[in-house]
């Protein structure tokens, strides 16, 4: 499947503009091991910013791999990046969640964290679990936590962000504890390591740091740096996505010099909208969708793996207006051939958990896989002799083997999770459930009946020493 | 010009966010002898008082709102050298700041810009502001409002650090806090103990009024 959203010559005028940003008006940054690294590796100073001269970017983005993948602990959930499968992702950082059974909004908990990644692991469609953030326990050794939780409730790869090398070692041991040893760990990757620099075009040195230790242990990196239009970048998409490429591309070039051919991808959130009224953070269509989109297609022009923010919306719970906002928000950049959709089980802008739309959005992801995947165009699936043999024969397909076989190949009808499409009477006397409702039922169902495969006995307990330790060193 | 003209245009520039020409006028209504309290209650503030109607009857957008402030400020630079001091009246006085280890100011600054339209007097702390630089400008500023922001998750326990703080200093009782971040809610100022927050600038507003 191909699609554009813009011309080929549009494309290149972005190109151009992105170029321009980082040859002329560079980044800042507070980092000096940054700063120096950057200026020994042919980057200059301008007007206290650091600017990329052309030669660089381009030896850069030499080395850059077009796919790679990253393993889960077990080694059997392996996602592929790369390779244009719009892999599903958990929303990272939401610090509320929708309770299951009041409705209403409440602080995240570790309880939140165990059980969202748990879901995660058991829904075939989410392929990257990603931690929530938690309330009830030390938030200065969070990450370290989150880790932990994330790996003994889940198998499969999953997706973090860092914020300060401080807490990077305790993170580092986790991982290695859980691999088995450095050499399996970079083997693996178990997930990716992402920093979040700011808009418009500043690396902290928080971020800037975390990034380079990242580098530095040989893991998969990601770039996500949330820009929101009209306030941290300009209001137009173009702008925006012009901004934002040069930000994740500075992410990017550092990666190659420090490492040619070092796993890295860029997760753009452009499209993130300040509702002019109340200055709230908007993910919501159309802009989310359209702004991630143009994004994609530059990064791929680049032959960069790439995700963006799909599972979007503004709706505060998990009600048709999410439906409508996280598939529009997702099928545009799956059709440009988006790596990864982030995002999965959020509401309310990516800044509340939802239960019930973490399986929503299963349903979602599974159907933009499919269309995704394209449809089989052969002689077999035009099928020119059965049409002629159905129709002088009994006059129906019913019966016919050719129907029976692409039934059962399960290339040619997708089916649903949890759409309801039984008839009216079956509807009506099972309750006549909303689709919410039969969200939630499953989730119940799931977290009452899918266990993960623990970790061994030792890993674990080693893992509970490493994060009282991380507190113990970190408490402030 | 008469004076009332030219009070008349200044409060339109500033309506319309028009920094330069708010300047110009400014400067003409000093050339014409009106006093610098005159040229800003009769002028600026006449014009920052539009903004703020038309803000709420939902013509105008955070834009103009900080157009409108900037051509205010501009307007007040160049009277403030010419005024005695003290001048200006207030209806309370806000220090704000982001928490350490957070860069992020945009929201902050709205809010200052809603506040300062209102007519509070904020001083701007800045961004990753330590905790116990908080405690030192509330001893020297005195304000009636202190505004903590924190936009990222990881950053937001630093409210509760620094309401903490401000009790073991004996500083918690002389002044308001005001949280405010996109991951904060009211469940949170509650659980910290602050005396307001608000979802957005023009509930910030509100809130701090009702403070006072």
């Amino acid at each position: 499947m191909k699609f554009q959203l813009v011309s080929e010559a549009e494309i290149n005028k972005l190109r151009e503009a992105t170029m321009n940003v980082l040859n002329n008006i560079g980044i800042a940054t507070t980092s000096d091991k940054f700063r120096s690294f950057l200026l020994d590796n042919g980057c200059k100073e301008k007007n206290g910013r650091i600017v990329f001269p052309q030669p660089v970017i381009d030896k850069a983005l030499k080395t850059v791999p077009k796919e790679w993948s990253i393993t889960g602990r077990n080694g059997d959930r392996v996602v592929e990046m790369g390779k244009n499968k719009a892999n599903a992702q958990v929303c990272i950082g939401m610090p509320s969640m929708m309770d299951l059974d009041t409705g209403k909004r409440r602080d995240a908990t570790l309880k939140d964290l165990e059980d969202f990644t748990r879901l995660s692991d058991a829904l075939e469609f989410i392929d990257i679990t990603a931690p929530i953030f938690p309330k009830d326990v030390p938030q200065e050794s969070l990450v370290t936590l989150e880790v932990a939780t994330l790996l003994r409730h889940s198998t499969k790869p999953f997706r973090i962000c860092l914020e300060s090398h401080d807490e990077w070692p305790y993170v580092y041991e986790v991982l290695v504890a859980v691999a088995g040893s450095e050499k399996e760990l970079k083997e693996k990757g178990l997930g990716y390591y992402e920093v979040s620099p700011l808009s418009p075009l500043d690396y902290g040195k928080g971020p800037a740091e975390a990034m380079m230790d990242v580098i530095e242990a040989g893991l998969p990196l990601g770039m996500d740096p949330a820009p929101v239009m009209g306030a941290t970048s300009p209001i137009t998409i173009a702008g925006t996505v012009v901004q934002h490429m040069a930000e994740l591309l500075v992410g990017v070039i550092t990666s190659q010099l420090m490492d040619p051919g070092h796993n890295v991808i860029v997760s753009p959130r452009s499209g993130g909208l300040m509702e002019m009224k109340t200055g709230v953070a908007l993910w919501a269509i159309p802009e989310m969708g359209l702004g991630g989109a143009l994004n994609i297609q530059l990064a791929k022009s680049w032959g960069l793996p790439a995700g963006c923010g799909c599972y979007t919306g503004a709706s505060k719970v998990a009600d048709a207006q999410s439906g409508y906002e996280h598939l529009y928000n997702a099928l545009i950049p799956a059709l440009l051939g988006v790596d990864v959709c982030g995002s999965a089980g959020s509401v309310d802008n990516a800044l509340i958990g939802s239960y019930e739309m973490l399986v929503i959005d299963n349903e979602l992801s599974s159907v933009i896989k499919w269309t995704i995947k394209g449809i089989n165009i052969n002689d077999d699936t035009i099928a020119l002799d059965v049409i002629e043999n159905v129709v002088n024969g009994d006059g129906n397909f019913l019966g016919h083997k050719h129907t029976r076989k692409h039934l059962r190949s399960g290339q040619e009808i997708w089916t649903p999770f949890i759409c309801q499409r039984a008839p009216y009477e079956t509807w009506e006397m099972e309750g006549m459930k909303r689709l919410e409702q039969v969200a939630k039922e499953k989730v119940k169902e799931i977290l009452a009946t899918h266990e993960v495969e623990p970790l061994s006995k030792e890993v674990d307990a080693e893992l509970d020493k490493i994060i009282k330790k991380a507190q113990e060193a970190l408490a402030g | 010009m008469e004076k009332a003209d030219i009070l008349k245009k200044l409060a339109d520039a500033v309506a319309e966010g028009e920094e330069e020409l708010t300047v110009e006028l400014t400067k003409k209504a000093v050339d014409a002898g009106l006093s610098p309290v005159e040229i800003i209650n009769d002028g600026l503030t006449v014009g920052i008082n539009i903004v703020g109607e038309r803000f709420g009857a939902g013509e105008y957008f955070l834009p103009d709102l900080l157009l409108g402030a900037k051509a205010m400020e501009a307007g007040i630079n160049i009277l403030e050298p010419l005024m005695v001091g003290g001048e200006r009246e207030y209806i309370g006085r806000v220090i704000m700041g982001t928490v350490e280890g957070d860069l992020h100011s945009i929201g902050k600054n709205i809010v200052i810009n809603m506040l300062k339209a209102a007519g509070f007097e904020v001083f701007d702390l800045g961004v990753d502001v330590p905790t116990s630089k908080f405690a030192e400008e509330i001893k020297r500023l005195n304000p009636n409002i202190v505004g903590i922001s924190a936009l990222l998750t990881s950053t937001m326990r630093k409210q509760q650090e620094i309401i903490e703080f401000l009790k073991e200093q004996g500083l918690r009782d002389k002044v308001k806090v005001m949280i405010g971040g996109a991951p904060i809610s009211q469940s949170w100022a509650d659980k910290i103990g602050a005396d307001g927050y608000a979802e957005d600038a023009i509930g910030a507003v509100k809130v701090a009024k009702s403070l006072l």
